[in-house]
């Protein structure tokens, strides 16, 4: 019977984390039924009891499906609550939203609060995210927010690809220094800043770098690529100012739009994303993408979590 | 009209100038767009500082989009301070449930599925059933066929082909019930979703299910546009007392009788079987039992869904009156069923013509000989493909006498029978 045990549910089998982090849990996915209507509305349905289960629902979001994503997952949140799950915690890898965090002119809505109201009206007991765009946004929930890092399995793959002796970490602008600053320290690195002057969102105007990179292996760390047009100029502007090669590394590759036409017109050597969010699609179009794989984090923070252990392990330490 | 501003979301623009021109308020301006990434962007450049907001927002095109957009203008105009908002909702998103019936085993799970689960349950002799109505498409295609059919054929089939249809069926009991499947029921949580944006207040039309306002714990006000479709029938059909009103199927029988009472027109209803046998022979079928029969082919399985029709079209005009006509399946159907049975013309009324997928050429295609829809859902494109067989009655008067009436603090009932 049932006895409160962890149950995976994600709503496309070909979604490679959620297969990622079942096969590293040893726990099968939950069998789910997710029919999109021709008039686009989503129906949901789940094929076995999870009455007083532990549900963690994994759900990756990939850029142009943002909102089919986010209705999809609040039908499951909500599916699963009505069918008497004891705790539901919603995985969300990349949290939709995250850059609509403040008011920053007038009437200009602040959507990830409203993802946060969404998500709770929902019935979701916990969420688990990973490298949000602005911590801060922990503050919009009343439930529990485990903001996870992939700082950790960053500096793994730094110390196994990159000769460390010269290399330099970089912040693409001022907003990133934080983290950038951070990794360096994690790895004893010097560390380097691009400020740029933005002109409108998306779009990337001057650049003026901060430190020295001379004939320095530069390693660009970001939480998200979007269209990559920033990367792409940063590229060019620590390669005139000395640098060896251009490294990106960032958390979520969301690659919309001319992401993979801007990487490879650029002088960025590689580009390095986890897979927070899918791109498996993109790999074969770009030779200079690679991943980092994050379903290691994601499957121990589940078990800590159902087993009631602290996470805070997770921010320092990777996992095998 | 003092404090009141009415903002258009992307799904029905057009529909949001008509009421803006019926109640004599320029459309306030919202920018709306997607980032690079499929996110939604809203900037809200009139001020709605202690104004009375009005959002139209249909739930048609991409639904999900427009249902988060609206979501999206709501919370906006909720922290720039607006007194009130109402979501103007002409079709109202996620209103169609599904309510597959249960029977006492439930469902079975054993069922090859779109997006199955990993480990897979392997399933002999499944029948791939063409999904060709909402209802079957919408959640469990074969699994709850499977499962409707071992049912069923451990009962007598009550007709008068019982006796031959030993003949027609063949036991299929490989099939053993196992867990009943839970189905999301999104209704509630489209009312909460809406409620904790910050929607005061909700404006719709002809609901698919009048139960969906006790989702809400703010007022709903339910429009109807049957005095709309009564308009049409009294002035565009000649001789309507002698039409037949007509309900595709069952569970739209209350709202099509009521069209027939208040014209004193005669009523028929059309009931679809959703029983699913094997066949062995097809030809041995008793034309009493199947007036109609839609017959899918798969490799060793003939799966049927039967309509019937109760009451008498023979030599009549026929006026089918549904809420909602999306993949087309059930209207068209119903329609052809008429004329088999020798109705002289088909009228297909409809409040929400959504067309998804097909449903245009469809239509073309079918018996149906007009079509009336109304603005709820943007119209433009399907005119052009419809042609003379599409009409479309406009319900944008009701919709801004509404908003109009809330504004004031007015009661809206008089609409309700009288439409405007």
């Amino acid at each position: 019977m049932a006895t409160n045990s962890i149950k995976l549910l994600a709503s496309d089998t070909h979604n490679g984390l959620a297969g990622l982090v079942s096969k590293r849990l040893g726990t099968p996915l939950t069998n789910v039924a997710i029919k999109r209507d021709s008039n686009k509305e989503v129906s949901f349905s789940i094929g076995e009891s999870i009455r007083d289960e532990d549900i963690f629902i994994i759900m990756q979001i990939g850029s142009g499906i943002v909102n089919d994503k986010v209705v999809e997952l609040l039908i499951m949140i909500n599916a699963c609550k009505t069918a008497s799950a004891r705790r539901i915690t919603a995985i969300l890898p990349n949290f939709p939203y995250a850059r609509q965090d403040r008011k920053d002119k007038s009437r200009a809505p602040i959507t990830a609060k409203l993802m946060a109201d969404m998500l709770t009206t929902a019935g979701c007991d916990h969420v688990v995210t990973m490298d949000l765009h602005a911590s801060q946004i922990q503050g919009f929930f009343d439930i529990p927010v485990d903001n996870l890092y992939a700082e950790p399995s960053v500096v793994k793959y730094i110390r196994e690809t990159v000769n460390i002796d010269e290399a330099i970490i970089i912040s693409p602008d001022a907003g990133g220094a934080k983290r950038a600053a951070g990794l360096a320290d994690r790895l004893d690195l010097n560390f380097a800043l691009i400020h740029k002057e933005r002109a409108r969102a998306n779009e990337v105007s001057r650049m003026v770098l901060v430190g020295d990179v001379t004939d320095k292996v530069c390693i660009i760390v970001d939480d998200m690529a979007d269209t990559c047009g920033t990367l792409a100029k940063a590229a060019e502007v620590l390669l005139d100012n000395g640098a060896k090669k251009v490294i990106a590394i960032v958390t979520h590759g969301i690659l919309s739009g001319n992401a993979i036409k801007n990487i490879n017109n650029s002088k960025l050597d590689r580009v390095v994303c986890t897979n927070t969010v899918p791109f498996e699609e993109k790999l074969p179009q770009c030779p200079r993408l690679d991943t980092i794989d994050i379903s290691g984090v994601l499957a121990e923070s589940i078990r800590r979590l159902h087993n009631g252990e602290s996470i805070s392990y997770l921010f320092r330490n990777a996992t095998l | 009209m003092r404090d009141l501003i009415v903002l258009s979301g992307s799904s029905n623009p057009q529909l949001t100038a008509r009421i803006c021109k019926q109640l004599g308020v320029p459309k306030g301006e919202v920018i709306s767009s997607k980032f690079a990434n499929g996110e939604t962007s809203v900037t809200v450049v009139d001020s709605v500082r202690e104004k009375d907001v009005y959002i139209v927002q249909s739930g048609c095109g991409h639904t999900n989009d427009n249902f988060f957009e609206l979501l999206i203008m709501i919370s906006a105009c909720k922290t720039a301070s607006a007194k009130r908002v109402t979501a103007v909702l002409p079709l109202f998103p996620y209103s169609r449930q599904p309510d597959l019936p249960y029977n006492k085993n439930g469902y079975s799970v054993n069922g090859k599925r779109e997006f199955d689960s990993s480990p897979g349950t392997p399933i002999p002799n499944s029948t791939t059933n063409e999904s060709t109505d909402y209802l079957t498409s919408s959640i469990v295609k074969d699994t709850s066929n499977d499962m409707r059919k071992s049912t069923l054929l451990n009962q007598p089939v009550p007709t008068p082909a019982a006796s031959s249809s030993s003949s027609l069926l063949i036991n299929n009991t490989e099939d053993t019930p196992t867990y009943k499947e839970w189905i999301a029921q999104s209704g509630t949580l489209v009312a909460n979703l809406l409620t904790t944006a910050g929607a005061d207040h909700i404006i719709t039309m002809d609901l698919h299910d009048p139960q969906f306002q006790g989702f809400f714990d703010i007022p709903v006000d339910n429009l109807y546009s049957k005095p709309l479709l009564q308009h049409y029938i009294a002035n565009n059909i000649p001789d309507f007392q002698n039409a037949v009103v007509v309900s595709p199927d069952s569970g739209g029988a209350k709202r099509a009788i009521a069209v027939a009472d208040q014209l004193g027109m005669s009523f028929a209803l059309i009931h679809k079987e959703r029983r699913y046998r094997k066949l062995i022979n097809p030809t041995t079928l008793d034309q009493s039992l199947l007036i109609s029969s839609t017959i899918t082919p798969s490799n060793s399985n003939k799966v049927i869904a039967t309509t019937m029709l109760v009451g008498d079209v023979a030599g009549k005009v026929c006026v089918l009156i549904d809420d909602l006509v999306d993949t087309s399946y059930t209207i068209t159907r119903a329609a052809s069923l008429l004329k088999d049975q020798g109705a002289t013309y088909v009228y297909a009324l409809v409040t929400h013509g959504v067309f998804s997928g097909d449903a245009i050429n469809r239509i073309n295609d079918s018996a149906i000989d007009k079509i009336i829809t109304t603005t709820s859902t943007p119209q433009d494109g399907h005119a052009k493909q419809l042609g003379t067989k599409l009409e479309v009655l406009d319900v944008s008067r009701i919709l801004a006498e509404a908003i109009r009436r809330i504004n004031n603090g007015e009661s809206v009932s008089m609409l309700f029978e009288h439409g405007w």
